[in-house]
């Protein structure tokens, strides 16, 4: 933030997206407002702040998972029907990553819209298949992955959904740190069904590259219809190095993320297996 | 623009700017027993109860406090009328400098409202926001395990 001169307490989604609108590129909207505090922006000057705009709240429908934009991790981590999903592996990370009270600040909203590459929330969120639901005068959804990449300014984040067909699919996440409060050197995510020792579906995702979350479909593709199998994984192991595009910063070298993205395979295998490699 | 927290069970009204956070309006207007240490959300120092849940005020807009309840850790207990807690932590020598302790006990109390029979790991996940450079952690936990007990047995009384 630069010199914020207003903070508006939107009555509802209409009311924020209007005035969003009417002021153009100066004004954001609030989540749990950590990034705005923490990163501030010279050329923004309003605040809108969505909590009065009931967006808080998990609901499970025929269509899956609904969870509200302006939901905590702390809650995601404590809801009985996210700890169902996907064998809880989205609220047992809501649970641990950063700390109790960012756990407490941090919305699901505010992550996705922020979306920065270190951010341990999102790549979680695009291998279960999340979906996003936007609100710019009338409500439209598309999937996590697509949001990511092609953003949409000005639109509220209402909520995403985690769909119903992946609630029986494991999910994975790995993060590579020295501690447990550091941020990732990398980001691995997966979800993974299976039909007894058969892949019948992958979600296969990388993050922290130190790029933002990104699918990777090719060794999707070489996991489905595959046995759950040493061959199956080392396989991958091999060819994943080669595909996840990876850099230096001042957290690990290009070289040293290639084998991290090696050892994530080998992480997965263990976890589908069961067997210590 | 003016704001109204119920800080400590008592309603008060603040005239603060948009872009100010609690930490700094709570100390301006004398809760000096919130400390700043990182600025940053990293140390634990500043931990206040928002609506009940520990938060880092330091990372907090103090405008999306407005209406809503803070507690310091003066609302929890003070030297007059010490809670449980913090006879807990002098009693297993968890205080050493005293710097952390307030932001500690606050969090602590959030855990125990809760869950009044944790695990020590269930205690170290809830104060994973406290970082102490003194004690090293292990007096904190057997303090918040003994208060916990402490406060079991006075349910059942």
């Amino acid at each position: 933030m630069g010199r914020i001169t207003q903070y508006y307490h939107a009555t509802s989604l209409e009311d924020a997206f209007a005035k969003a609108k009417q002021l153009g590129t100066v004004a954001a909207y609030v989540g749990g407002g950590v990034e705005l505090v923490l990163r501030r922006n010279p050329e923004i000057t309003t605040l809108i702040d969505l909590s009065s705009c009931g967006l808080d709240y998990i609901a499970a429908t025929r269509e899956g998972i609904e969870i509200g934009s302006q939901t905590t991790l702390t809650t995601i981590s404590r809801s009985a029907d996210i700890r169902g999903y996907a064998e809880g592996s989205l609220a047992y990370w809501a649970g641990r990553i950063a700390h109790n009270n960012l756990r407490n600040m941090i919305t699901v909203g505010g992550v996705i819209g922020r979306n920065q590459p270190w951010n341990d929330v999102v790549p979680h969120l695009v291998a279960l298949g999340a979906q996003v639901r936007l609100f710019g005068g009338a409500e439209h959804i598309m999937p996590l992955s697509g949001y990511i990449e092609a953003r949409q300014p000005g639109m509220i984040i209402k909520g995403i959904l985690l769909p119903a067909e992946n609630a029986g699919s494991k999910g994975f996440l790995w993060r590579f740190t020295r501690t447990q409060q550091d941020i990732s050197m990398l980001h691995f995510s997966a979800l993974l069904s299976c039909d007894g020792k058969v892949v019948t579906a992958a979600n296969v995702v990388f993050a922290g590259r130190p790029g933002h979350a990104a699918l990777y479909p090719r060794l999707s593709e070489e996991l489905v219809g595959k046995l759950l199998s040493h061959e199956t994984f080392a396989r991958v192991a091999e060819m994943a190095p080669g595909l996840v595009e990876v850099g230096t910063d001042l957290r690990a070298t290009g070289e040293y993320r290639r084998e991290l993205v090696r050892a994530a395979i080998v992480n997965l295998e263990e976890h589908m297996t069961g067997v210590v490699q | 623009m003016t704001i109204s927290i119920t800080v400590n069970t008592l309603k008060r009204f603040f005239d603060v700017q948009p872009d100010e956070i609690l930490l700094d309006v709570l100390r301006r207007e004398g809760y000096l027993e919130v400390k700043g240490g990182c600025h940053s959300g990293d140390c634990g120092a500043c931990t206040v109860l928002l609506d009940g849940r520990p938060v880092a005020s330091c990372l907090t807009l103090v405008a999306k406090a407005d209406g809503h309840a803070v507690t310091t850790v003066r609302g929890i207990g003070d030297q007059a009328h010490p809670h449980v807690l913090q006879e807990a932590f002098v009693r297993n020598g968890a205080v050493q400098c005293g710097y952390c302790i307030p932001g500690a006990i606050t969090s602590a109390k959030a855990l125990l409202d809760e869950n009044p029979d944790p695990t020590e790991e269930e205690i170290r996940l809830a104060m994973d926001s406290n970082y102490c450079r003194c004690t090293g952690y292990e007096q904190q936990v057997e303090a918040v395990l003994d208060a916990a007990a402490q406060l079991r047995k006075e349910d059942t009384k």
